[in-house]
């Protein structure tokens, strides 16, 4: 018995035989329709994932003022509308929505928290006018009793860009557009703070958090912020996070579009609007490591070319993000997907779309228990040119698994 | 090649949706934005978050001088930015002289080479203090004159540099006061208070002393002192009498809006007229300093509130027009023509030492506006949890219809 306890042992100390992963193709992506919106025209960060319910839930806009929400059931593959906002948050007209941008973030409570954004010049500049906008609103769908539940807006006439949880406390946290304004939101009490505005001409569009609680978001030196949620505190971080003279657009745009979470190792990636990956490394209290990887794709320009408004990180140890949009594509009218191996530090491109298929994809580390990657997708679509301000295109679910074939 | 076709097609379609997105902002040539706040900024000097809200603000030579408000519990600063180099040099903290101050808020009054202010206390009840500041090129010399209303802030501050007096407005009851500097001699008037009336009239309308206070009080070429009190009233201080007036015109309204009326800001023109911002609707007015008529000259943008005036040395009129919940908007009026030109939401670059590359900044909510002694530049400083100061040319300033 000691002798088959001891080989056992042993055999546990002999690491497994090597596994050559698969080449990634097509047959690890899976595209779905959205139905029931014949006007839908695009997809942003708002996209989430329920554990409790094993389901993701999409925000889908016409770009102007009619926002679907849709539920993707994972283990039957099927996608339904659920309806729209302005009918399921009780909406007048004037309270128009031009779209979700923030993620769809499941709550302790188990609820889907997000929130809404005017989307187009007539929210910037029409403001209070008859024709202006209202506020963006902070929403809490309730998977099980199917109620969307609206817990107040954020600053008059400014949109809420995107929101982050702390699952500790409950606070919500959120940035506002244009003033860039960081906001603290308790529902249970109905508070809302304005901790400032941390940035000016550009707003980074993302925030997110740690397991404390703890919320980051980036000032215009793109120096991390950490709201402190132990001690109410805002810190800045002394250095910058790497970026360069010129960035994505014809100025110095700072800030991080997207976030990745490794949770087993406690480091969140980040990319920024320079095309820099980053590692952090969140604690408790202080400001964590922060750790330049390098740019998104191998590139000796300056700054790298692309633009990366999502990633997720895969079950097997891989960061996966798409590079392309907004008219900033590494490969002409191609966007790529591209894998980022943290343990060699290379980074190669997995799979090429045309921007019919694929014109850019947002979203933020949505991942099922199945390891299946959840991403909002856009393609390239004459027929929509006439919606929007943001590019004539169509909207549809991206299903990506790295390891598995999930062709239908 | 339908598909390029159609492809090319909807490529120029997103750029040219993309252009009408574009909005063209003034940003003349030399105009800029110093970083005055940075938290945590390492070696370089900043004023910290939470307080450093620009609600003072004077020329002096190369020399841009702020006073700032900070949040409940926190202390505000002087501040001195250099403008040839682009750069916060000096910042005093106010506790170092008088602790328990919370705000500068009142602006600064010029007599010779000393700014005069006054300050807000931290909680209720405690008195501001008058301070007397100076300002060697390297640091402040702050003098506290103490405090000329027992618990009350003062709100609003001007000064006679002939008459060698200061005015002020107190807070929260809303007292004229007068401060002979030779003497130290302080006089209230209580006509401007607010009435326990009043307080019940504002209440229906859920306005609070900080609303309906003079913001702002100005000294016109006769030496008299002009300011607005409840209701919507515009009244002069008379040197000459030492009497208060009150006239007989109001603050222009909108109809029914008139709790909201009282005076934003003030700029003197070259001629001794007398041009104001309401605040209530942002209406700029026009006082005759002679007959004392009240003219409304309509209002640059659709927002309330007008935070800021001053003359440039093209003898135009500049402003910021509007507050939250909109943005603000710098304007120039031509005084002859009554032409408005809206020059939109400034944005200039921010000089950040460590970027050599453009660094665009937008100033959305604007505490005060001076200009230069020379005329040549309208200085804005910004109301925001980390303020920066904002520079612009005047010889930038179109002289039609922009863009």
């Amino acid at each position: 018995m000691k002798l088959l306890l001891t080989l056992m042992a042993l055999a546990a100390l002999v690491p497994p035989p090597a596994v050559t992963a698969a080449p990634i193709t097509m047959n690890n992506v899976r595209f779905v329709e959205y139905p029931d919106f014949p006007d839908a025209h695009s997809t942003w960060r708002s996209i989430g994932y329920s554990t409790r319910q094993n389901k993701v839930y999409i925000g889908v806009t016409n770009h102007r003022d009619k926002v679907g929400l849709f539920e993707y059931d994972v283990p039957t593959r099927a996608i339904r509308l659920l309806g729209f906002l302005p009918e399921l948050a009780h909406l007048r007209p004037w309270q128009w929505q031009g779209k979700v941008h923030s993620q769809i973030l499941e709550g302790a409570d188990g609820k889907m928290y997000f929130a809404t954004d005017g989307g187009e010049s007539r929210e910037e500049y029409l403001m209070n006018h008859p024709q202006g906008y209202y506020s963006g609103l902070l929403l809490r769908w309730d998977p099980r009793a199917e109620i969307l539940e609206q817990l107040g807006t954020g600053l008059p006439n400014e949109s809420i860009k995107d929101i982050a949880l702390d699952n500790v406390g409950g606070l919500v946290y959120g940035v506002s557009y244009p003033s860039v304004h960081l906001l603290l939101f308790d529902p249970g009490s109905n508070y809302l703070r304005d901790l400032g505005r941390v940035g000016s001409d550009h707003v980074p569009r993302c925030i997110f958090s740690d397991r404390w609680g703890n919320a980051y978001y980036v000032d215009w030196r793109q120096r991390l912020i950490k709201y402190e949620r132990d001690t109410g505190r805002l810190l800045f971080s002394e250095q910058s996070i790497q970026w360069f003279p010129g960035t994505t657009g014809e100025q110095i745009i700072t800030g991080i579009p997207t976030y990745a979470t490794d949770t087993e190792l406690g480091i969140i990636y980040l990319i920024t609007y320079s095309n820099m990956l980053v590692a952090f490394r969140p604690q408790r209290r202080g400001i964590g490591e922060i750790e330049i990887l390098g740019p998104t794709v191998d590139s000796d320009k300056t700054p790298p070319p692309g633009y990366s408004p999502n990633s997720a990180f895969a079950d097997n140890g891989k960061l996966y993000y798409f590079v392309g949009g907004h008219n900033r594509y590494v490969v002409k009218d191609t966007t790529l997907l591209m894998e980022f191996d943290p343990v060699t530090g290379k980074r190669r491109v997995a799979l090429k779309f045309p921007l019919d298929v694929v014109s850019e994809v947002t979203g933020c580390d949505v991942k099922d228990a199945q390891g299946n990657l959840y991403i909002c997708g856009r393609r390239r679509a004459a027929d929509a040119q006439d919606m929007g301000e943001s590019g004539a295109s169509r909207p549809f679910l991206l299903i990506f698994n790295p390891d598995k074939d999930i062709r239908e | 090649m339908l598909n390029r076709l159609l492809l090319l097609s909807a490529a120029l379609l997103l750029c040219a949706a993309q252009a009408r997105a574009e909005y063209t902002f003034f940003t003349p040539e030399g105009a800029f934005a110093v970083e005055v706040s940075l938290e945590n900024p390492g070696p370089r000097l900043r004023l910290p978050i939470y307080r450093n809200r620009i609600t003072s603000l004077a020329a002096q030579g190369d020399w841009a001088i702020g006073g700032t408000t900070a949040q409940e519990g926190l202390s505000p600063f002087l501040f001195a930015v250099s403008l040839s180099a682009q750069e916060l040099k000096v910042a005093h903290d106010l506790t170092a002289d008088i602790p328990g101050q919370r705000a500068i808020r009142s602006g600064f009054g010029r007599v010779g080479e000393a700014l005069y202010a006054g300050t807000i206390a931290q909680g209720e009840g405690a008195g501001g203090h008058l301070i007397k500041t100076t300002f060697n090129g390297k640091e402040f010399a702050v003098e506290d004159l103490g405090i000329p209303l027992e618990g009350e802030g003062i709100f609003a501050l001007t000064a006679d540099p002939e008459r060698r007096m200061l005015y002020g407005i107190s807070f929260p009851h809303g007292k004229f006061f007068s401060y002979e500097i030779a003497s130290a001699r302080v006089k209230v008037f209580d006509e401007t208070a607010i009435t326990k009336e009043q307080h019940g009239y504002y209440h229906r309308y859920a306005l609070t002393d900080e609303d309906v206070l003079s913001r702002a009080l100005v000294v016109d070429k006769q030496g008299r002192v002009w300011g607005s009190r409840p209701v919507n009233r515009i009244f002069y201080y008379d040197p000459a009498t030492d009497k208060l007036v009150t006239i007989e015109e109001e603050l222009p309204t909108v109809w029914g809006r008139r709790p909201l009326g009282r005076a934003d800001s003030w700029a003197v023109a070259p001629d001794g007229t007398i041009y104001g911002g309401n605040a209530g609707d942002g209406q700029l007015f026009r006082i005759d300093p002679v007959s004392l008529r009240v003219s409304n000259l309509g209002k640059p943008i659709m927002s309330p509130r007008m935070p800021g005036l001053a003359f440039g040395a093209d003898g135009r009129l500049y402003g910021i027009a509007g507050a939250l919940p909109g943005y603000a908007h710098f304007f120039v009026y031509n005084t002859a023509s009554g032409d408005y030109i809206d020059l939109g939401n400034p944005r200039v670059p921010l000089i950040v030492p460590e970027v050599d590359s453009e660094f665009p900044w937008r100033g959305f909510q604007i505490a005060t506006v001076t200009a230069t002694r020379d005329g040549k530049y309208i200085l804005l400083g910004e109301d925001e949890s980390l303020s920066q100061l904002i520079v612009l040319p005047v010889d930038g300033a179109p002289a039609q219809q922009w863009p």
